[in-house]
Parts: C-alpha cells; structure tokens; sequence
C-alpha cells in the first residue's frame, strides 16, 4: 500500500492540501497520545495524588501531619520488622540467585535449558505458594521436620518470613544475574585459565566482578518486594508483622483509609528511594552485550575452593526446596488427611469445578483482557514516548513507572481513594480491576516495548512517511508489524501476571468479581491448605498452557522465513 | 428482506420478554443477586431461590467485619445486594450508617423480637455459639490439659498456643470479647484480654481460621464457633471440643438487603422467600449444622433446638452494635503492642 504512493510529496505539500483521509490522519495522530497520556492521568498519577493528599488530612478535616505522627508512634515496630526482613531477604535472595546463576552459566547447553525453564516455570507460580508449603513441610507436622526428622518445630516468626521471601523473589534475580554473567566475554575466562589463574581465581575475580550490577539490582529489587509484601507475613508471620501486613489489617478491619495512606507513604519513600538507586546502577552498566552464541562458562566449580562449593550448594538448596515446594503443593490438593493419616481423593477438584469454575474462567478472561489492551497500550506508549517528541513525555513516562516503585497495597488504596465516589465512580465494577492490572503491569510491558523498539529503524519510518504514509498507517503499517514479538511478549507478562499478581487487586475485588488469586489467598489465609493447593495447582496449569501456546505462536512465524 | 428480518428479530424478543415479565410480575425480581456470605456452603440454598425464582446468584465469602470496612471505604454504596450471615453487630453499625435497606414481610412478625431489629433492617439466619477446639496431640507433646473454661486460657502453659481471630473482622470473636465484657464489667474485662493476649499466638482474620489452625495440627487451643460441622470433626482429627464451663459467649448471625444496591428488590424477595417457607429454613439449618434457626422462628416445624437457650450468656444484645467502635478502638492496641515488641 505504501509503495503506491508517489515518492516526490513532501511534508509541506502534505500540510497544504490535507485531504480528508490525511485530516484523520493527523487528527487520530494528536487524538492517540492525548488518550494515553489522559489514562495516564486518571489511573496512574490521580490514585497517589489521593493517597498524598488523604494522608495529609489532619483530624479536624484540615492538612496536617497528625495521621504520620500516629503511625509512627504506633507501629515503630512493624517499621523496623519491615526493614530488618527486606535487608535479610534482600541478602538472603541475591546470595542463593548468585549461587545459582554461576551454577547455571557453567552448565553445557542442554542441562542449562532444562535448568532455566525451571527457573522460569517458578517464575510463573501463583503468589502464596512458598507460604503454603512451608507450613507443609517445615511446620510443626512438617512433612519434613516432623515425619521425616520428628521434629516438632515452631514455624512462624521472621526467619521464616525471610526464608520464603528470597526463595519465591529468586527466580527473577537468577535471571537477571544470569544475563549480566552471559555478557562477560568468555574469553576473558579463557584468558585468565590460560595465563595460569586458579579456577577459584577466575570465579572471584572475572566472573564475580561481572555480576557486580546485577547484585546490586537483585538486592534493591528484593528490598522493594519484601517490604511491599504483606501475604507472606501474614499468612507464616504469626504475631510478627511488618508494616505491609499492618496495612492489610487495618483496611479490611478498620477501613481506617487516612491512617492506611499514611502508613503506605512510609513504606513508600525507601522503595521510591531504591527504585531510584536501581535505575542509575542499571544505567551505568552500558556494557555491549555480546550475547549471541555464548558458550557456558568453562570453570569447574568442584575446583573453585570455597566460593565454588558455596556456589553448588547455594543451587542445589534453590532446585531441591522449589522442586519440594511444588511437588508439595501439587500432592497436597489430592490427599486428605484423617488423624494424620494421608490418602487420595478427588474431593478437592470436585470443590475446584463446583465452587471456582466460574471464578478461573472469569480470572483467564480479565487476564486475557488484560494482556490484549495492556499490551497495545505499552506499544502505542512507547512508541509515542520514545520516538515522538512529542510535549511533557518525560513526565508521563515516569509517572506511567509509579506503579513498578510502589508496593501494590498503596496501588490498590489509591484506587479505592480515586474511584469510590462520583464522578469517577469504579468500585465494584470490573473495570477498576482490569485498570488496575493493566497499569501496574504498564512500567515492564513499556520496558519490553522500548527495548523492541530500538531494533525498528528511525529511517524505516521515514522512508514510509516519505511514501506518502499518513502518521497513523505509519503506525500501522511499520510499527506494529515489527512489534510483533515484543507484543506477544507483553502479551505472556501481562496474562501470566494477571493471574497471578495479587497485591493490589485484594483491595478491589467485589462479590460477582472474585479472581483465582483472591480465593487462593482467602484459602491459604484462612488455613484451608488443600483447597489452596488444589487452586494453585490449576493456576500453574492454566498459565503454562497459555504460555505454551503463546510460545507455539510466536515460534511459527520464524520457522516460515 | 430486511424488514422481515427485523420483524422477526423483534417478534423473537417479544416472546422471549413475555415469559419473563409474566414472572416478574409474580416475584418482581430478576437478574444477578449478588451475595457477600460468611461461607460458600450456602450455595445450595442459594441455588434453590435460583430454581425457583430465576434470579442468579454470585457468592462472595467475607467476614461481616470486612463487609463494613468495605462499604466504608468505598462510601456506602455496597458491592453485593444481600448481606448473609455474620456477627450482628455489624449489621447494628451498618443500620445506624444507613447501609441496610428496610424489609417488610409478612412472615417477619412470626420472628422472635430478640433476634431481629424492631423496624424490620435485619434479621437473623441462626445463632453462633463460641468454645474452644483444642488438639489433643499437640497438648500431649507439651504435655498440659485442655482449657475447660475462659479462666483457663490465662494460664501460662498455653503460651503462645492460643490462636484467636481478629474482632475487628470476625463477628465471633466479637461476640467473645462484647460477652465477656459484659459479664466481666468493664475494669476485669479488659484485664482479661489483656492477660489473654499474652497468650495467643496471633490474631487470624476470619472466624473459621482459629479452627483451620487447630485442625491443621499448627496450635494447640483455638476460639471458635461451634456447630455441627465443628463437633464432627473430631471424626477426622485429633480434637476435641470444649463448651467453656464459665459461660458460652453468643451471637445471632444476620440477614440484610443492602440500601442503594444494583438489586435491591432481589434481595428482599429472597429475605420473604427464605422466611416464609419453613422447608427454606429447614434446608439452610441443614447446611449450617445447627438447630438455632429454630429459637429465631418457634412457631416452625421440622427442626428443634438441641440445646437449651439457658446455657448461652446473660448479655444485652443491643449494646453489640453500640458498643462495636469503642470496643474495636480499645481492642485494636492492645492486639498490636505484643505485636510491636516481638
């Protein structure tokens, strides 16, 4: 269509005669970033504006600090809980991802894909998992402390916090570890073998200092989801709490909204803080990535002395509790437990069919919705942010990356705060969930997006508009056409994450719109631990088989050229 | 053609509105009703009004507690349109804040006056009485008696063994603290709880998970409602459940339409609907595995109390509802300091 157009018009010639069909291009072209930045607006900067402004609201109705200083005097304690558990969890879950991701970088080709699908088949589980099986199989009728090594321990508390935390926050720090050890050159490996360095040698000083970035990210990012998780607390916390499940308390107990914000504004400023830390150590690490066709990491790690071994164990303690964990969940949801004697039943799937059939179809449709429009929206945005430049886009990007900093209880109070009252009027509808999702997963699929958008040519668009094209086929006609994986990718984050994020959906979920998710966690808090694993489970399925799918998709296409 | 296939598009509507209006006409009701309940087991009674009436039903499990701070925090307007079972006490602060949509049935005047409000806002589905369920191989490994009465849970033994839930959100754990204080009074009431809160291990959410707790084989001691559901599981587990020798704290459960809600109008058919025919009562007795139902309706049939009404507490039930933000205020402290200094 493109190669019709005669290749003499130029720009002003267009701006002279504007036919209809070019009116409607410019048109549309103004209209599209002003409904994206409009959104942005509403769903993104608007709900932390209420949040700001609501923990402000002294007693009387006037502004004051008196909710800030009620916190603070009140729960001190949890405050310092959430910091010592997101410092402990933080080192805890760098230092086993580490372990693995050297691991990982010196397997051969076929056991390093297995390993790594593993990885990423853990990445994809159901939020409260770790939580269920630890009680499982470290609780005081663990099946592992108690049946097998009788003892009769007590689970809950802040280690156990710490312990679940980092191990279900591992997946994503082995990966990014992984990538910022395949971009070392392996032969500066060969290199230092060659020139007589003990392999401990080449662990500690080559490939360890080119993980560097990448352990600062893990710990900044672990410190970030540790202090906004408030599931894991409650659910294996006992009396300990840390002041995201404090929140979580007072909302669903006390709808005490002003006192909530204030209490999320302080767990807001240290992750903004670190958010922040993380971008300028991610940014100065502007290395080539030489990535295509990297061989594994020749070292043997039997032979690297202490780190070496620390490195072996600290994997093989990763691979053996994940693949417990699982195999604990999936066994879980067909037994039945009689005076602590365990056989088979299928009473739990019947429950699942009969109870949250409905609920697992309604979860896939609003991930699917989801996944759809989040992830044409981050292409349109990205697109119009990155290559247009068009007025205030700095400030909308980064107020489009509010959601990523914050922890997703604030994401969800915000909501309630923006949308509980007319005009805007969105509780209980299902639009405020399927907002919600979307735009807290908004930050990453513009992420994926950007990144895909640096491979399509600037001169590629230009030679189109110089076709002829109007602003909008170039969108069409060239833009999407090369986002095609990158939107698929989005696609995959987006649907995997709807299904099974939680953070801040808990807040928003109304009878006649329960989600999966949400009846995992009402299943797993209340201690209903077979049901829970039963719903775990069909999560688990549903989203790898998606993703399957999704992966036969985008694979068929390049197997044609 | 196209106009034949309009009439005929149009035609096919009308037959298929007729029926329905027909209906409408006898019940006025139709749609979704959507429910927030205290559990899911309710569906099968639900599922009856459906079959009979037409009206889809979509069941949310919450506590009566969460039910309130929701409406709260999203400015009144309710997410559901009937409000089944939970501590009464919610439903006495969801009156006074104008949650509750007034309810005028025929069959209301057959209620017991105790168990509904004078200007027919609730009503109630049965009554939740409160002991304990304690595991016995827990208690063995540590070596000390079951708890045989509230006194008892001071005691130091149970340390850390004593899981109760959130009063704020759990409607029997309120009706716990509420009875007690009142047969306390006020000053050794709440040294009471005090004392208790040394004890317990940690504050759960909803009303069931005390029991979840003990089942599981986690703690030793919980607080919980007791029904038939409850007495049987010492067919499958190693508990035993205790009726506390010093008084059994108690609490209606309520029924209410919500004021303002998408359909308003179904849940009052359904309040009619479930009072106004004993089988409806009887089948929801069954589900709850309780005969309370019995005491709220005592001219009904087919069902009778398994126990006598004399064994629960002396307490004044209008002050649940009065009483339910002071009491939450002081509780709520008291809940977190050990908390804090853990």
């Amino acid at each position: 269509m493109l190669r019709n157009g005669p290749g003499k018009r130029t720009e002003g010639q267009r701006g002279k005669h504007a036919s209809p069909a070019a009116l409607f291009q410019s048109i549309g072209d103004a209209g599209l970033p002003l409904l994206l930045y409009a959104a942005v607006l509403l769903f993104d900067v608007w709900p932390m504006a209420c949040i700001l402004f609501r923990s402000l609201r002294g007693e009387g109705g006037g502004i004051g600090l008196a909710a800030y200083a009620a916190v603070w005097d009140r729960y001190l304690g949890p405050l310092k809980n959430s910091v010592t558990t997101a410092l402990a969890t933080a080192a805890l879950c760098t230092a086993i991802s580490l372990a693995c991701a050297i691991f990982l970088s010196t397997r051969k080709k076929r056991a390093r894909a297995v390993l790594r699908a593993l990885v990423l088949a853990a990445l994809v589980s159901p939020p409260f998992v770790s939580s269920l099986a630890y009680i499982q199989l470290y609780g005081r009728r663990g099946w592992i402390t108690y049946r097998l090594l009788g003892i009769s321990r007590y689970p809950y508390g802040q280690s156990g916090v710490v312990w679940m935390q980092a191990l279900s926050f591992a997946p994503v720090s082995i990966l990014l570890l992984l990538e910022m050890i395949d971009r070392t050159d392996r032969s500066a490996v060969l290199a230092a073998s060659d020139l007589g360095a003990p392999p401990t040698r080449v662990l500690t000083d080559v490939l360890l200092p080119s993980a560097l970035p990448g352990i600062a990210a893990s710990l900044l990012l672990c410190f970030i989801r540790s202090a906004a998780d408030f599931s894991t607390p409650m659910i294996i916390g006992g009396r300990f709490s840390t002041l995201a499940s404090e929140i979580y308390t007072q909302l669903i107990g006390y709808a005490d909204l002003t006192k909530a914000s204030a209490m999320n504004m302080f767990l807001l400023v240290p992750s903004v803080a670190a958010f922040f830390l993380y971008r300028r150590v991610l940014k100065e690490d502007r290395a080539p990535s030489a990535r295509a066709a990297q061989a594994s990491v020749p070292l043997p790690l039997a032979r690297c002395g202490l780190p070496g071994l620390l490195a072996l164990a600290g994997s093989a303690l990763f691979f053996v509790m994940t693949a417990l964990q699982y195999g604990c969940v999936f066994l879980l949801g067909f037994l039945k437990s009689t005076k602590g004697v365990y056989s088979f039943t299928l009473q739990n799937l019947e429950r699942l069919f009969t109870y949250s059939g409905t609920i697992l179809v309604r979860s896939v449709v609003y991930a699917l919705l989801v996944a759809v429009f989040g992830s044409l929206f981050a292409v349109l945005f990205a697109y119009y942010t990155d290559r247009r430049s068009i007025p205030l886009r700095s400030f909308f990007s980064c107020s489009a990356t509010i959601p990523y900093m914050i922890p997703g209880s604030c994401f969800g109070i915000g909501y309630i705060l923006a949308f509980n009252h007319a005009p805007l009027k969105l509780t209980g509808t299902a639009l405020i969930v399927i907002a919600n999702m979307l735009f807290k997963q908004l930050p990453t699929t513009t992420k994926m997006c950007s990144s895909a958008l640096t491979r399509v040519s600037p001169d590629l668009e230009r030679a189109a508009r110089d076709l002829g094209g109007g602003r909008l086929s170039v969108i069409r006609d060239v833009i999407l056409p090369n986002m095609r994986g990158a939107y698929l990718n989005c696609f995959i984050y987006n649907f995997t994450s709807s299904m099974t994020t939680a953070g801040a959906i808990l807040f928003l979920i109304d009878p006649g719109r329960q989600l999966a998710v949400f009846k995992l966690f009402d299943a797993v808090s209340s201690g209903e631990y077979p049901m829970a694993a039963m719903l775990a489970t069909a999560i688990t399925v549903i989203v790898l088989s998606v993703e399957g799918l999704a992966a036969l998709l985008i694979r068929r296409p390049q197997e044609g050229t | 053609m196209k106009k034949k296939l309009a009439f005929l598009l149009a035609l096919c509507m009308a037959l298929t509105v007729l029926p329905f209006g027909a209906l409408a006409d006898a019940a006025a009701v139709s749609g979704t009703m959507k429910v927030v309940a205290t559990s899911e087991s309710y569906m099968t009674l639900f599922d009856k009004f459906s079959a009979e009436t037409g009206v889809k039903v979509e069941l949310l499990s919450m506590s009566s507690g969460e039910v309130l701070a929701k409406l709260d925090a999203e400015g009144g307007s309710p997410a559901a349109d009937l409000w089944f079972g939970g501590g009464i006490d919610a439903f006495m602060s969801a009156k006074e804040k104008g949650y509750l949509e007034q309810v005028e049935f025929d069959a209301a005047a057959e209620l017991a006056p105790l168990y509904k409000d004078a200007e027919n806002y609730w009503f109630s589905k049965g009554i939740t009485i409160v002991g304990f369920i304690v595991n016995n191989g827990l208690l063995g490994e540590l070596g000390i008696d079951a708890p045989r009465s509230w006194q008892d849970l001071l005691k130091p033994e149970y340390a850390d063994e004593i899981v109760m839930s959130n009063p704020a959100v759990s409607g029997t754990n309120y009706a716990v603290v509420n009875c007690l204080l009142q047969q306390m009074g006020e000053e050794d009431g709440w040294a009471f709880f005090n004392a208790l809160n040394e004890n317990i291990a940690y504050y759960g959410r909803r009303g069931k998970d005390p029991m979840n707790a003990v089942i599981s084989d986690e703690f030793a001691i919980g607080i919980t409602y007791i029904d038939r559901g409850i007495d049987n599981l010492v067919n499958d587990h190693d508990v035993e459940i205790i009726y506390p020798s010093d008084g059994i704290p108690w609490v209606p459960e309520g029924v209410a339409a919500f004021a303002n809600a998408d359909n308003t109008a179904a849940a009052k058919a359904f309040i009619e609907w479930l009072y106004s025919n004993d089988e409806n009562l009887a089948l929801l007795a069954e589900i709850d595995g309780k005969d309370s139902v019995k005491a709220i309706k005592p001219a009904m049939e087919g069902v009778e109390l398994g126990y006598d009404t004399g064994i629960l507490m002396d307490v004044d039930l209008s002050l649940f509802g009065q009483q339910r933000a002071d009491i939450l205020a002081k509780f709520e402290p008291l809940m977190g300091e050990k908390a804090v200094a853990a």
